[in-house]
């Protein structure tokens, strides 16, 4: 059998060490959110039972939930069953709290990594061209642009889409529930949320992109390259959005790991499930168990997203892979 | 001949993709104001959400007649004959025969009557134990009949028993069968069976081929959950939905009575918004300080606020419409004066402040600003708390709220809004509580009177004094009544008119078509 390279077992070693630092990461996530879960005031049983409910029908739901059992021994239990990957039942509809998350994950995959594509693919040149001709029109343009689009809160823009797209237009439909099995309503029930998440990421990574390009641009390194004749658009791309990389890498990986929660209300605009939008709706049930499940699957991601970063980070800059 | 035969075909074909085309619609498409549906366990459903669509999968032994939510309306529905003893404590009911639960979960007989009910009294499976407190036992005297024997009479044993909250009868073997599984796949009688369930998009139903009163002319209803108002009506406006769950105020009423092909319905029941008063907090333990809020209400300035198409002024404190509602009760009207000249002999010339948990759902809250408004008219100011909709709820259950504003429709029968609301033994923090947030105990006696008189009007009467007591102990202060509001598609024919329903949506029968 031939021998792992060098850099790819490393590579295997650091993403295994990364993974083990998550554990406690985990664990104290698992404990806030069992903590935070009971703080917040709201009786889980006169929430599914309603007003009509007797105190009998009360203490027994209680009962039937767990809920009457000591705090320790229901915290205990959470951990044994979070270790073992079971999040039980929802409180509220009994079904499975992995196949309700497994049912709306891809539609929250789906808008994270479009708003993410269209964010990097209009952000990171408008970045840069803004940069290039600081304070000309171009980059005035930018910053307007940039700055109506960090403005405009999604549920307005959202709205507006929808009026023109879907209303005036009809180009698109206003319930944006794809089936998941048809690739073609899958993106065409896309295409105006991942705009609307997308555009607001872009006006956040062009003002990145655009002052650490700034920032680069005066290095010695560059007028160096410039020196040596090595052409404008090779010391632009190669030299300047590569060391400016850094920056803009670390604004994607936080921006996506907030999408994955917090687009909740471009789901709620354009009708789509999604991970944020159950988060919302177990905090209004006090559906304690849906809740913490989610928390942790949540966390579970952004462990994941964050190691994804650190990753793109070796890719750019070779120092860091060597650190 | 091929020439003849192709144009024979031509013609066929020309007659016949024209009538398919004009074919009409069969899958009904609802939004619903939702995330997601909780508990279709009928027992168990109580949101609003819940309701709707569980009154379209089950049935009762009797029901309201579709459309309509007067008690005077009952008539069979899985039972198709009673009767009753003579001092109405015995009831004996025939069961419909052949009547089908989805499925493969076979006919219904006595014994999943004798299970429903049964369920239904048991406050570990039911939201709705506390109507069953005086069934004594229910009991199968043969596969078709029933037998209900009460340990005392009852305002209304049909009521109970109707196609509402503890009245539906659930199939024994799919509950034992499917066990907490049921409540997300509910097996029931009704002219809609569950098909599926997409968390957080929608829920799918199918025309249940069996039903007992004829195959549903809708084949399939997909119950949407569209949580947005705005993108909701949206959809509506864009052809998306034939039927949406609306807003209660007139700017959506009058919005959306301007699209063409959209027909509004405001029904049937009316939530009626009380302020209940804290009588075991201190001012409000002076009558005539609670007498002063009373007079400081402006009931028309609110009614002006919320819209005329979508609410009305309540006559008392029960709202209009029940069984024993009376409007003749005293019931102060505004008087900014003698709210004044009242709030100073009870030694408050300058005013007083109370502390108020109030909810943040947006209509609950902006109504609570008018009434804040109102009092501050009068020298009385509310320091408002608003919290989250569920912390309210259990923050006013634990009496930390000077006046509770709370907002309810009941079953159409004086006593059950006079039994939560204002008997002593539903008074909030005791081990019968209910929603007695006011402490009220002055028509205790009429009330328990009420429930065991057997003869109709001197029942009426009782019902009619406690209302009177309620209101000159000035326990509550109505302040408006909003009716539900939905809107559908002219091309949608209900197949019954619409004035009222008990689940709060419309009911979608076996005879509900497009045109």
């Amino acid at each position: 059998m031939a021998p792992r390279p060098e850099g790819q077992s490393s590579v295997i070693v650091y993403v295994f060490r990364r993974l083990l630092a998550a554990v406690p990461t985990l664990w104290a996530v698992l404990t806030l959110v069992f903590v935070l879960v009971r703080i917040v005031p709201g009786d889980p049983a006169i929430a599914i039972l309603g007003d009509r409910a007797t105190p009998a029908a009360v203490a027994a739901l209680q009962a039937k939930l767990g809920l009457d059992r000591p705090i320790w021994e229901q915290y205990v239990s959470f951990l044994a069953q979070s270790a073992q990957g079971d999040f039980g039942t929802s409180m509220v509809t009994n079904r499975p709290i992995l196949a309700d998350v497994g049912a709306v994950i891809p539609h929250t995959i789906d808008l994270t990594i479009a708003a993410m594509l269209i964010g990097v693919i209009v952000g990171v040149p408008a970045g840069v061209l803004a940069a290039l001709h600081r304070n000309r029109w171009i980059d005035v343009v930018a910053r307007l642009v940039s700055l109506i689009g960090l403005s405009f809160p999604v549920f307005v823009s959202g709205i507006f889409l929808l009026l023109a797209f879907a209303l005036h237009w009809r180009i698109f439909p206003v319930i944006g529930n794809a089936n998941l099995a048809d690739p073609v309503d899958r993106l065409v029930k896309l295409v105006l949320p991942a705009a609307t998440l997308g555009l607001v990421m872009a006006a956040y990574i062009t003002r990145v992109t655009r002052s650490a390009m700034l920032g680069v641009l005066g290095e010695d390194y560059i007028r160096t390259a410039r020196a040596k004749g090595v052409p404008w658009r090779r010391v632009v791309w190669r030299h300047g959005l590569r060391n400016a990389g850094m920056p803009v890498v670390t604004v994607v990986g936080l921006y996506v790991g907030i999408l994955i929660g917090n687009s909740v209300l471009t789901e709620i605009v354009f009708n789509r499930p999604g991970l944020g939008k159950i988060i919302v709706g177990a905090l209004n049930q006090r559906d304690y168990t849906m809740l913490q499940g989610l928390m942790v699957i949540y966390c579970f991601l952004i462990v994941v997203v964050n190691l994804l970063t650190d990753l793109t980070y070796g890719f750019i800059d070779p120092r860091v892979k060597q650190a | 001949m091929t020439l003849r035969r192709a144009l024979l075909s031509a013609v066929f074909a020309a007659t016949l993709v024209p009538a398919a085309m004009a074919a009409p619609k069969t899958d009904l498409i609802v939004g619903m104001a939702a995330q997601d549906v909780g508990k279709l366990d009928p027992h168990l459903a109580v949101s609003t959400i819940d309701r709707t669509v569980v009154a379209w999968l089950f049935n009762g032994l009797v029901r309201f007649k579709p459309g309509s939510m007067s008690p005077a309306d009952i008539e069979p529905d899985l039972a198709d004959s009673w009767e009753a003893s003579a001092d109405k404590k015995v009831w004996t009911f025939k069961l419909r025969h052949g009547v089908r639960f989805h499925g493969a979960y076979g006919e219904l007989t006595a014994e999943d009557v004798v299970y429903s009910l049964g369920k239904a009294a048991d406050p570990k499976r039911s939201a709705s134990s506390g109507d069953f407190a005086s069934f004594e036992k229910v009991e199968a005297v043969d596969p078709y009949t029933v037998r209900i024997t009460l340990k005392q009479t009852v305002p209304s044993l049909l009521g109970i028993i109707t196609n509402y909250g503890g009245g539906f009868i659930v199939s024994k073997k799919a509950v034992e069968t499917l066990g907490d599984k049921f409540a997300a796949q509910p097996i029931g009688t009704g002219p809609f069976a569950f098909a599926a369930n997409t968390p957080n998009q929608a829920l799918e139903l199918v025309a249940h081929k069996a039903y007992f009163r004829g195959v549903p002319k809708i084949e399939k209803i997909s119950y949407r959950f569209l949580p947005s108002n705005a993108s909701r009506d949206l959809a509506f406006q864009n052809g998306e939905l034939d039927l949406e769950f609306g807003n209660q105020d007139q700017t959506w009423v009058d919005r959306m009575k301007k699209l063409p092909g959209a027909v509004v319905d405001v029904f049937e029941p009316g939530e009626e918004a009380i302020l209940h008063l804290n009588q075991a907090q201190k001012p409000l333990d002076d009558v005539r300080v609670r007498q002063a809020i009373a007079y400081a209400i402006n009931r028309p300035e609110i009614l002006k606020f919320q819209g005329a198409d979508v609410s009305r002024l309540p006559g008392s404190v029960i709202p209009i419409g029940n069984l024993g509602y009376t409007a003749d009760n005293g019931l102060p009207q505004y008087d900014l004066a003698k709210a004044k000249a009242l709030l100073a002999e009870a030694g408050f010339k300058d005013g007083l402040t109370l502390k108020v948990v109030h909810t943040q759902l947006p209509n609950m809250l902006a109504q609570m600003q008018v009434v804040q408004a109102e009092l501050k008219r009068a020298g009385i100011n509310l320091d408002l708390q608003v919290v989250e909709h569920a912390t309210f709820h259990q923050m006013i259950r634990q009496d930390l709220s000077a006046i509770v504003f709370y907002s309810a429709a009941r079953f159409p029968v004086a006593d059950v809004y006079l039994s939560q609301f204002y008997h002593s033994r539903s008074t909030v923090k005791t081990p019968t509580a209910v929603t007695n947030f006011s402490h009220c105990t002055a028509a205790d006696a009429e009330i328990d009177a009420a429930r065991t008189e057997p003869d109709a009007a001197k029942q009426i009467g009782l019902w009619e004094a406690a209302q009177r007591k309620i209101v000159a102990q000035v326990c509550a202060v109505p302040l408006i009544e909003t009716l539900q509001a939905w809107v559908h598609k002219d091309s949608l024919e209900y197949g019954y008119a619409l004035k009222g329903s008990l689940s709060l949506g419309p009911l979608i029968t076996e005879a509900t078509h497009f045109k």
